[in-house]
């Protein structure tokens, strides 16, 4: 397997060079890349954002924004620069500290868990050994940030919106984990650099959406009933219950909500590429084509190419999955709560267990397919 | 003293710190919502003193089963019933306060001694395995069999309670009519109509 | 256990159904997605309003017989008729005539009933102020005409989908010199007497 670039050997080696000592450089390096995951993070945001404007309108036959920017390209920044001057109100007789620290609680935990999606073979953050169970026990944080807003808004439509919130975060979680699970069982490993290279090798037909076709069906499902998106946007129903725990929000502590929601939908669609649809592979096995042109698996430009490659594929099947969300928004309409919590425990659930029970089984019978 | 040592040092403090003064929170708030919060917080900085003790997979698990889980349900139910209630002043509580500090002490006690008494074995060539995740798993399906399958038991029996509760479908009032008296309306729960499990 | 396994079956059908239907639904929105805009950006474009629109009401003030008919047939009587008797000419004679238009309802039933046609629609529908007070016509306010879409050179007039060709979808695409489909009204009119003239020659 090509070992890909080690950006940070490079980089402290280049600080050493300088005649910095090498713990000076480690220490240089270590801010770094969490300064990019905190960038990167925003701009998959603004533009997702931005792609949630443009497909709407052209799913109602609109233009969407068009005049800040090329294409309308700086209307998610326009909104940002809003938001951030706006007025910070704080409604009478709630609770300020809990106010505050509702959505700080709500976006931190999202963020972090970018410290464990890969865009190469060294390009992330960490590789941990429990990698895709971080994003897990992380997203569970999450409905206590939504709960303390509700609970702090002092307002009955928050505290209704908090409440289902929960309710539905923990119970699609459950649906979910069966289905990393699954994936995770055949790749022996929670890293999720381990499950991508599992999936490496023989292009798009390695990829885990063929051997996990209903896996991929209820991770998308529960991801988007995780990130609150259109058809199970309940704690959020605007006809219902005013716009849920973010009602009383303005200004900055609303545009947390909104980037957390944001980053959230992006994190889910990027996990569903590195979980279903190999990640950073190619659909043609690169080592092959450099094979075929002869060209070394150690030449530095092919190395940069398999980066940037890399990273241009995982963003790709990312904002694929994207544009699934955004055209599902404007295609299905809301579910009920009864009948939210009945897909959920009901159909989901099921489903998961018995999809984990035939990997299990299919493992067993098939160890060269299925991972042995 | 390098770097990471370094880091590893003040995070230690920092997070005692948090957890010593959240538990506290969690005793002394008025307010039970505040307490079921800050309850968030000690096991949080349980889970960040996990990660210092590398034990990654236990701090993740810790993060999901208790905050995210537990305190959650915690929450949901307190919200759920939101009484907002404000007590009448008992007389001479400095009593009940002073003899639950007693105890408290008393336990506190205890646990120290123990822990000053008890020699921690501590063998530092040990290396830390690489994938604690096998090794947690090899000893729940062999030594730990047991306790695993007990708890996974009373777990499904919670579970079957919970169903039964939830799904009450008791008729009110058909015990309690006397003879000669005229029996009280029937009320029923409306419900589905059951049906005969094949 | 028949039972349970014709059970499940019954679910999996309706699953697969369900999916179906989310699968249409989702191929109806991408489909959408390749159509052209119907946006109209307003300051720079605008729709023609079509010949029945009601606008603004147009007032001539020379042709009031101050009959008040237009207060009496209005559903909140709204105009403002101020006229006295002129002794010498035996006449009501009009001094000031108002429409509150930010009350107005554009329901053109004075119009209708105007017995001297001094009142008209118009085709101004702008009748944004920062004061609603603003908006309350006098007649010489009422007396001014419109400016008309399709000769200011600010905006560029756009059809209505009623007045574009045969066969053209959208008012984007619409060539400015082709007459919209079917008779026009003056063609309409123009056609009628030779049918009254056949009708005549027929009758005796």
């Amino acid at each position: 397997m090509n070992p890909g670039i080690d950006l940070q050997q490079r980089f402290v080696e280049t600080l050493m060079g300088y005649g910095l000592s090498p713990g000076a450089a480690k220490a240089v390096w270590l801010p770094l890349p969490l300064l990019l995951m905190l960038i990167g993070a925003t701009v998959g945001v603004l533009v997702a954002v931005w792609l949630e404007r443009k497909i709407s309108a052209a799913a109602q036959q609109r233009i969407g924004p068009e005049f800040i920017g090329p294409l309308g390209i700086l209307a998610p920044v326009a909104d940002g620069i809003k938001l951030v001057f706006k007025e910070d109100i704080v409604p009478a007789n709630s609770d300020p500290w809990l106010f505050l620290l509702g959505p700080v609680i709500v976006v931190i935990p999202v963020f972090l868990s970018y410290l464990i999606v890969p865009f190469g073979q060294n390009l992330m953050i960490t590789d941990l050994g429990i990698g895709i169970f971080l994003w897990i026990a992380l997203s569970s944080i999450v409905p206590i940030g939504l709960l303390m807003s509700g609970y702090a808004s002092n307002n009955k439509y928050a505290l209704i919106g908090g409440l289902r919130a929960a309710a539905q975060s923990i119970s699609y979680e459950i649906p979910l984990a069966l289905a990393v699970l699954a994936v995770v069982m055949m790749s022996n490993s929670l890293s999720t650099v381990d499950i991508v290279n599992q999936q490496s090798g023989y292009g798009i037909l390695g990829w885990n959406l063929w051997r996990q076709p209903a896996g991929l069906l209820l991770f998308w499902i529960s991801a988007l009933a995780e990130c609150e998106r259109m058809p199970f946007d309940l704690p959020e129903a605007e006809e219902e219950i005013v716009a849920g725990y973010q009602t009383e929000y303005a200004g900055m502590k609303f545009a947390l909500f909104y980037l957390g929601s944001y980053v959230n939908l992006v994190l889910s669609a990027l996990l569903v590429s590195v979980l279903y649809l190999g990640g950073w592979d190619f659909p043609i096995p690169l080592d092959l084509l450099a094979g075929l042109l002869h060209i070394s698996p150690d030449n530095s430009v092919l190395q940069i190419v398999t980066g940037g490659l890399g990273i241009v594929m995982t963003l790709l099947k990312a904002y694929f999955f994207v544009f699934i969300a955004i055209l599902l928004r404007w295609t299905v309409p809301r579910v009920r709560i009864d009948q939210l919590l009945d897909l959920g425990w009901k159909f989901l659930l099921p489903i998961g267990l018995v999809n984990l029970l035939m990997t299990a089984g299919l493992k067993l019978a098939l160890p060269f397919a299925f991972g042995g | 003293m390098n770097l990471a040592e370094g880091i590893r040092f003040v995070c230690t403090i920092l997070l005692s710190v948090m957890m010593i003064g959240a538990a506290l929170g969690v005793v002394l708030f008025e307010n039970i919502v505040y307490s079921a919060f800050t309850l968030a917080g000690v096991f949080m900085s349980i889970a960040g003193l996990y990660i210092l003790l590398n034990a990654d997979f236990v701090s993740a698990a810790q993060v999901l089963v208790y905050v995210g889980a537990v305190n959650v349900l915690i929450l949901f139910a307190i919200m759920l019933v939101n009484k907002r209630e404000d007590f009448k002043p008992v007389p001479r509580r400095w009593v009940r306060k002073g003899s639950a500090a007693l105890v408290c002490a008393g336990v506190f006690a205890l646990l120290a001694t123990m822990v000053v008494k008890t020699s921690w074995p501590t063998d530092l060539s040990l290396v830390p395995p690489v994938s604690a995740v096998e090794l947690i798993g090899e000893h729940f399906f062999s030594d730990y069999l047991l306790p695993f399958e007990i708890a996974s038991i009373l777990l499904l029996m919670a579970l079957v309670g919970a169903i039964v509760i939830a799904r009450r479908e008791s008729i009110v009032g058909e015990e309690t009519a006397l003879v000669g008296e005229t029996p009280p309306p029937v009320l029923e729960l409306p419900e589905r109509p059951r049906e005969p499990v094949a | 256990m028949l039972k349970f396994l014709k059970q499940v079956g019954g679910y999996a059908k309706e699953t697969l159904q369900s999916a179906r239907y989310i699968g249409q639904g989702l191929s109806v929105t991408f489909d959408h997605m390749s159509r052209r805009p119907i946006t109209v950006q307003y300051p720079y474009e605008k729709l023609i309003p079509s010949e029945r629109f009601r606008g603004r009401i147009h007032f001539e003030f020379d042709k009031c017989i101050s009959c008040e008919v237009c207060v009496r047939v209005c559903p909140i009587n709204l105009p403002v008729v101020d006229w006295e008797f002129n002794k010498a000419l035996k006449k009501k004679q009009l001094k000031h005539y108002s429409i509150d238009f930010g009350v107005c309802i554009f329901c053109a039933n004075c119009v209708e009933y105007c017995p001297t046609n001094c009142l008209s629609v118009t085709e101004e529908y702008e009748l944004s102020t920062f004061d609603r007070h603003e908006l309350n016509y006098d007649n010489v306010a009422m007396g001014r005409l419109p400016y008309k879409v399709t000769e200011d050179p600010m905006v560029t007039p756009i059809r209505e989908f009623a007045y574009l060709p045969e066969k053209v979808l959208a008012g984007h695409d619409a060539p400015s010199n082709v007459a919209r489909a079917g008779q026009r009204p003056e063609e309409i009119v123009a056609a009628t007497p030779k049918q009254q003239e056949e009708k005549e020659t027929e009758a005796p």
